[in-house]
């Protein structure tokens, strides 16, 4: 057990902003901790760099108890959304102040930047200045920075957040093979789901600073704990039926098809995405979202419907998964 | 026509600010007889007299240079090595105490500083530092701090707070923090907020004239005051314009040197961007 938080809370005021979380990461695996803005994902990072000080609980690295242990002692490698590269200095300067702080000789120094900014690509750019690197290139440096200081896990706060969508999907590989492969806990914050799935092993739904559901990317899309995780995890979002004594019911879009003696509905808008198409519905049970593939035709008529098995149950109440 | 309007305004700011500059500097070089007569043919013109004048004095001009240089020198590095730490933790802090210090500090920096003077000669007095250089060095960083505190802190503030997160995580201690990273990046700040500090005690005139009365110790405000109040029969306009001549050029090559890190916008790129 890597990396354990045992019962984190911490206050804004007199208001907590997270409060009874437990989590455990294991080495080499990488946990994605995702929710809504505000929901304590970036607090609980905070808490883990020693950034911030817990209300209460505490945190524990490789067995050892560091909930009082200062920041600048606790070996976390953290690549923050604004990478945070010193903007006065160059890339290897950037890379090697850490380094200096720690007391290691300058041709020591200097042999592991290099090593690095090889394993990063980035050799060509040592003396350049953040500012003249474009945002992928600035998102390497502060990983290599965050690589050079050996740590004891990661923490990555929405590491390509300001890339743009084709650059994220080149760059993943690219993360995977550098963090994810140096066999440390690795907890991943962002909010784009799809991100999540691809990068992590676990991921851990945070809802106003609760722990609402921690489960493999495919648990939570099978079997969602709670209608919220329902409606968070997914694109397009999930259909949630109107409540039916105390239960509410849950339909994925892809689990909708057109069905004879269905539900007949409208077709609000069509959005068609090349590899398949989302149908916005009209129906008696409200808005509907059906995805199918591209070359699926308009019917005359649209009826829809759905097997019982596809169906997620819910309490009313409580939001809470019911059995069965 | 825009362009010619924009010509016309930046012209006459020009001339209304260089105006007076370059009159001096006329002056300085012009003979007594040329000044009075500036329309008329005069046997000469031209003249290095007023700067032999005032070079030759006793004691030499460049004695006042030094003196003021000294004081500018001594209060801008006093007052920023007190005004930094303090403006550090100002931002960094935020409780009462220090919205409380912060409106205080404002206060502190619109009060007329003339009404503490008598004070400030007591406590010289007692000190027995009449007459010394320290003198005027303590009260003036004393007076700037108020200005420079609001100034850094402003600056420290502007400062993306995951830098120095950054740097905590890669290890680096409170001092090293500063030294490093928080002191590098507001350099612009620091360097405009000294340049308005040494301009203060470079000018500063009523504590100098009252507690420097040593005429090898004067700094140069008192000293011009001297030449231009020397006889009740006449007053030399030449040497006094040489004498400002000489006062400006530190001034001046200050203001060359530093402009470019005034003006540089060193935090690009530091997010995002």
């Amino acid at each position: 057990m890597s990396l354990s938080l045992n019962q984190l809370g911490r206050k804004a005021g007199n208001r907590w902003i997270l409060r009874h979380l437990d989590l455990c990461v294991n080495d080499g695996e990488c946990l994605a901790l995702v929710g809504p803005s505000g929901c304590g994902k970036s607090t609980t990072l905070r808490l883990i760099a020693g950034l911030d000080q817990p209300d209460e609980g505490s945190i524990h690295i490789n067995d050892q108890d560091v909930t009082s242990t200062p920041a600048l002692e606790r070996k976390v490698g953290m690549v923050f959304q604004s990478y945070a590269l010193f903007p006065h200095l160059t890339v290897s300067a950037n890379l090697e102040l850490g380094l200096k702080v720690r007391g290691i000789p300058a041709h020591e120094r200097q042999q592991r930047v290099r090593q690095m900014l090889h394993v990063v690509q980035l050799e060509e750019r040592a003396n350049q200045r953040p500012s003249e690197l474009s945002g992928g290139q600035r998102q390497r440096v502060a990983l290599a920075r965050a690589l050079l200081r050996d740590p004891h896990l990661y923490l990555l706060d929405e590491p390509m957040s300001n890339l743009d969508a084709q650059l994220r999907e080149e760059l993943r590989p690219e993360l995977r093979r550098l963090v994810l492969n140096d066999r440390k806990p690795v907890i991943y914050v962002t909010h784009d789901q799809h991100e999540a799935m691809a990068m992590a092993d676990r991921i851990a739904v945070l809802r106003e600073g609760r722990l609402e559901q921690v489960a493999t990317p495919r648990e939570l899309y099978d079997t969602p704990g709670s209608l919220f995780v329902a409606t968070f995890i997914g694109r397009p979002q999930i259909n949630v039926l109107p409540a039916e004594q105390g239960v509410v019911k849950a339909v994925r879009p892809e689990a909708l098809r057109l069905q004879t003696g269905g539900v007949t509905c409208q077709l609000m808008h069509r959005e068609w995405l090349g590899s398949s198409q989302i149908w916005q519905l009209q129906s008696p049970l409200g808005l509907l979202r059906l995805l199918t593939s591209a070359d699926q035709e308009i019917p005359e008529t649209i009826q829809v419907g759905w097997s019982r098995s596809d169906e997620h149950r819910f309490s009313a109440d409580s939001g809470q998964r019911l059995p069965g | 026509m825009e362009q010619t309007t924009r010509r016309f305004w930046i012209l006459l700011l020009l001339t209304w600010s260089l105006g007076p500059l370059l009159w001096q500097l006329y002056t300085s070089f012009s003979t007594d007889q040329a000044l009075v007569t500036p329309f008329a043919t005069v046997d000469q013109r031209w003249t290095l007299a007023h700067y032999q004048a005032v070079l030759s004095g006793h004691p030499p001009f460049w004695r006042y240079l030094i003196n003021s240089l000294v004081v500018g020198a001594s209060s801008t590095v006093l007052t920023l090595v007190m005004a930094t730490p303090a403006a550090y933790a100002l931002t960094r802090l935020r409780n009462r105490v220090t919205a409380i210090a912060k409106s205080l500090l404002i206060a502190a920096a619109l009060f007329p500083y003339v009404l503490l003077f008598l004070a400030l000669l007591e406590v010289a007095r007692t000190l027995h530092l009449g007459n010394h250089l320290l003198a005027l060095t303590i009260p003036y960083a004393a007076l700037s701090q108020p200005l420079a505190i609001l100034l850094l802190s402003a600056a420290f503030q502007d400062l993306p707070v995951d830098l120095e997160d950054a740097a905590r995580l890669e290890g680096l201690g409170l001092w090293q923090r500063l030294r490093w990273i928080l002191i590098p990046l507001i350099a612009p700040a620091t360097t405009s907020t000294a340049i308005l500090v040494f301009l203060f005690s470079w000018n500063e005139y009523p504590i100098a004239l009252t507690w420097i009365s040593d005429a090898d110790r004067l700094t140069l405000p008192v000293a011009m005051a001297r030449i231009a109040g020397s006889s009740i029969y006449s007053v030399p306009y030449g040497a006094y314009a040489a004498a400002t001549v000489l006062g400006s050029i530190p001034l001046i090559a200050l203001v060359l040197i530093f402009q470019r890190s005034i003006v540089s916008g060193l935090t690009n790129g530091a997010v995002k961007g």
